[in-house]
């Protein structure tokens, strides 16, 4: 309906600022991935030489699981937590879901990196809330060294993370709970349903697309997020919080090792964009 | 529903709400006691407000310059943002032209990109044009980076601009960049309000781009700079408390105000 060369003019400025400093780069940290590098300069082509590299790289494959285990952690606690808040927050009034959808969702409000010390704090084992709480109910010989035993850590962190995630979930649920008909809810009350008979029969198979969404959401920002690691364990203790990212930091600011550095970031690219397509076929699809 | 269900499903809420709020309540309460009764006395906040760690933090450790740094950045990138994205959400929603399902998928694409696996190539061509260590090279690669979710946020905004309001401007004979900003603008108002909102908390938030890219003092937006108070004044724990304050407070009270525009703008996809 329109002259489609102005359509070109609209997408330029987003399109010129998008090629320069995200697919260009991306293209040359393939390019790179497929190069020996000496002191920071491409040295000659070795072919996939560089990521064969992959599968001696006891780092790499940790890093991995701990990626994996953070989807399976984040699917397995703030998700349901956010199912089963926004299924009670349902039946309550609107002032009141207002009230603690807001207060829900502050922590995501708050930057990773603030996020991550004051948890640093609470995990802390010497003055520590968390060991203080556990003292308190008589339940001391849980003290742990939350951030710095190998045992911990990762878990640990999964509930930071948690933290700033169940809000999110919270409020996407609610959003799909109030397009369900109530009469689906009126007619399982004639039929003398309980509250768990109707949460695990009618909400939650109807909250099954935002399920899916939040659930391949929490898969991708799982394989993205670096700040929280950073600023609390920069992968440690040893490395028991390595993750893909601060692998590629640690290769790339810390050894060097340019070459490397690109076939880690181009592995996690491909994982991302993999679930990324995943997603987009699996929400398109119905 | 039986008797005891609605006790027990209040105190889940409940035990919910304070696994949301302590840890901020923690901090609020760490920023206002001096360094002797950080760990002693009840856990309520002394009255009146001691506000001698915001002072110190504010005017000696340099958080004025990094709050000050932060604001800059994030209303520069917010900026280039509503330059950008409305315009190409619009042409991509209501424009048919050669090329729009590719483009369109190269943007999508864009939408999961983790920042530290294009830094590898990124910091190379900022040494080469000769942004890094400069403000410019920390905002125009996270405005980049938030590129793909705004467009494809406005395309959906825009999607629902009826078509005969467009019509009806270009039958007029007005250019259809004078539709888009006298008549298409004031309608997705609330999408832009949105997406305001969000790019500024997106980029207050970034911590990254600017940890890799400055290395000067003065330039170090507020996430970088509480992270490094963290390791340079390991035990100050209430100038740490009121820094984290400074850095978060701005956010809470902004999604506080306008929660709806917030949530509206987050869950942007979520529905589609």
């Amino acid at each position: 309906m329109h002259s489609p060369r102005t359509a070109y003019w609209f997408l330029a400025p987003a399109l010129i600022l998008y090629l320069a400093f995200v697919a260009v780069p991306i293209a040359q940290v393939v390019g790179y991935s497929f190069f020996s590098w000496d002191s920071g300069q491409l040295d000659q082509f070795v072919g996939f030489a560089n990521f064969a590299r992959l599968g001696t790289d006891s780092v790499f494959w940790a890093a991995l699981w701990h990626n994996a285990v953070w989807v399976v952690l984040t699917l397995a606690f703030p998700l349901l937590a956010g199912l089963l808040l926004s299924a009670i927050l349902a039946e309550r009034r609107p002032n009141t879901v207002r009230a603690l959808a807001a207060i829900y969702f502050i922590p995501r409000t708050i930057p990773l990196v603030v996020a991550g010390i004051i948890w640093g704090w609470i995990y802390n084992p010497i003055f520590g809330l968390l060991n203080y709480g556990l003292d308190i109910l008589g339940l001391g010989q849980f003290a742990h060294a939350w951030l710095a035993e190998e045992s911990t850590a990762l878990f640990s962190l999964n509930v930071v993370g948690a933290w700033t995630f169940f809000g999110f979930c919270v409020v996407i649920y609610l959003a799909a709970i109030q397009s369900i008909d109530p009469s689906l809810y009126e007619a399982a009350d004639i039929d003398g349903a309980g509250w768990g008979a109707k949460f695990r029969d009618i909400t939650v198979p109807l909250l099954r697309n935002s399920t899916l969404f939040l659930g391949l959401y929490a898969a991708i920002e799982a394989m993205r997020f670096f700040d929280l690691i950073w600023v609390t364990t920069q992968g440690g203790p040893g490395y028991a919080t390595e993750v893909l990212t601060t692998h590629v930091y640690k290769t790339f600011f810390l050894v060097g090792d340019f070459g490397y550095a690109a076939v880690l970031s181009v592995v996690l690219l491909v994982i991302v964009l993999s679930l990324a397509s995943l997603s987009f076929w699996l929400l398109r699809s119905r | 529903m039986k008797p005891t269900t609605r006790p027990i499903q209040t105190l889940v809420l409940a035990i919910f709400a304070i696994y949301s709020l302590a840890p901020v309540y923690l901090v609020v309460l760490a920023s206002m006691r001096s360094e002797a009764d950080l760990f002693a006395g009840p856990l309520t906040l002394p009255w009146p407000l001691n506000l001698e760690n915001f002072r110190r933090v504010w005017s000696e450790s340099g958080f004025s310059t990094y709050f000050w740094n932060s604001v800059v950045i994030s209303v520069s990138v917010t900026i280039i943002v509503l330059l950008t994205a409305p315009l190409a959400g619009f042409a991509f929603a209501k424009i048919r032209f050669r090329g729009r399902e590719v483009l369109f998928a190269l943007f999508l694409a864009g939408l999961v990109v983790p920042a530290p696996s294009v830094i590898v190539a990124l910091y190379g061509n900022l040494q080469a044009l000769g942004m890094i260590d400069s403000r410019l090279g920390v905002i125009l690669p996270q405005a980049a980076l938030l590129t793909p979710f705004s467009v494809f946020m406005m395309r959906t905004v825009m999607q629902d601009v009826p078509d005969e309001l467009i019509e009806a401007s270009t039958m007029d004979g007005a250019s259809l960049i004078r539709t888009f900003v006298g008549v298409v603008l004031p309608v997705v108002r609330p999408g832009l309000m949105s997406l305001m909102l969000i790019v500024f908390l997106f980029s207050w938030q970034e911590y990254l781009l600017p940890l890799v890219v400055l290395q000067t003092e003065t330039l170090k937006p507020i996430t970088v700079g509480a992270a490094s108070l963290q390791g340079r004044y390991g035990v100050d724990y209430g100038g740490i408390a009121a820094a984290g304050l400074i850095a978060f407070a701005p956010l809470v009270l902004l999604f506080l105000l306008l929660q709806r525009s917030f949530v509206r703008g987050l869950s942007a996809g979520a529905v589609k």
